[in-house]
């Protein structure tokens, strides 16, 4: 399918903005404190479920 | 103004320099709103804005469950929303929203400028001495340096408490103006480069580029060549910062930055198409 060249710059914005809330909704967001941080509470989650169902 | 007209004062390099001067200005101002006093307290170190952080910070994070100093979970954010932009079209971060490579583009606008080129013609070669094309016999192995660079962060972020590359980080020394004397040195060759062969950082260097370079193989948004339209004048090879040779027919190149110069130079109507998948 072809796409006209003008709306290039709209999709590549638009995935970047996409991805990056996904990310944060993730619970990958910016935090307070700065560095050294341990897993967020969904990678804990996610983890722990494949743990469990190993 | 009707659509034909519209259409045709439409430019993308425009609409590219645009938004690359708006990253490079977003990214300097998040960089002064880091270094002022209190910077933990604004969620994050400047660091932890940067894609290439979240690469260096992932193997640490996956074995040993916490980040490198200086980095935090944001990076994986910024991570996906480059990995984001590269599933859909490639490597086109580092052509529309790399802060580093909108310098090194004008970084090489600027030295033709200065070297006398009064007006840039599109699909006609520079006359200026530099930029530099180098013989393919040196530029095509000095390209595997980025991915040597890339595996050398990945297997001593295992072994640091902070990302490797936060010794030399440009973006620091561009964007936050946090200097020390290997950050100068990194800088001077980053700047000499640029002047010297444009496009130097991406094509040599930055592992950031060279891991985004597979996605150029995947992605669904292409540029897609047609032979029976394409006379294969070279005009598109001139235009390419990355120094692509034959250009319509190695637009999954993974050097290919999706900087979309080779069809904004195309003279040729529907020689070069922008495409979902090749059908």
């Amino acid at each position: 399918m072809k796409i006209n060249p003008r709306y290039y710059p709209a999709i590549i914005i638009a995935a970047y903005v996409v991805f990056l809330l996904l990310g944060i909704l993730l619970g990958f967001g910016p935090e307070r404190g700065g560095e050294g941080h341990g897993r967020g509470a969904l990678m804990q989650l996610a983890c722990l479920t494949l743990e469990t169902l190993a | 103004m009707n659509a034909a007209a519209r259409e045709k004062s439409f430019s993308l390099a425009k609409s590219r320099r645009t938004i690359q001067w708006l990253v490079v200005i977003g990214t300097f101002v998040i960089g002064l709103r880091h270094i002022m006093p209190g910077e933990v307290s604004r969620g994050g170190s400047f660091d932890s804005f940067c894609a290439f952080g979240g690469i260096e910070t992932l193997l640490p994070y996956l074995f040993n469950g916490h980040t490198l100093k200086s980095t935090n979970l944001f990076n994986f954010s910024v991570l996906l929303g480059t990995l984001g932009v590269s599933l859909v079209a490639g490597r086109a971060f580092c052509g529309w929203l790399c802060g580093l490579g909108a310098i090194q583009d004008f970084v090489a606008e600027w030295t033709r400028k200065l070297l006398g080129e009064s007006r840039h013609v599109r699909g006609k070669r520079s006359k200026t001495i530099l930029p530099l094309r180098l013989p393919a016999s040196i530029d095509r192995p000095l390209r595997y340096a980025k991915y040597f660079v890339l595996a050398l962060v990945l297997v001593a972020s295992l072994y640091m408490v902070f990302p490797v590359l936060l010794l030399c980080c440009l973006v620091c020394a561009f964007f936050s103006l946090k200097m020390s004397a290997f950050v100068w040195l990194s800088l001077i060759v980053f700047l000499a480069g640029s002047v010297l062969v444009e496009r130097f950082w991406c094509k040599y260097l930055c592992p950031l580029g060279a891991a985004l370079a597979i996605f150029n193989k995947i992605s669904p948004v292409r540029i897609v060549s047609d032979n029976n339209h394409c006379n294969h004048c070279g005009r598109c090879d001139i235009e390419c910062s990355m120094g692509i040779r034959d250009v319509p027919d190695n637009l999954s190149d993974p050097e290919c930055i999706r900087c979309m110069e080779c069809l904004e130079t195309c003279a040729h109507e529907d020689a070069l198409t922008l495409r979902v998948l090749k059908t």
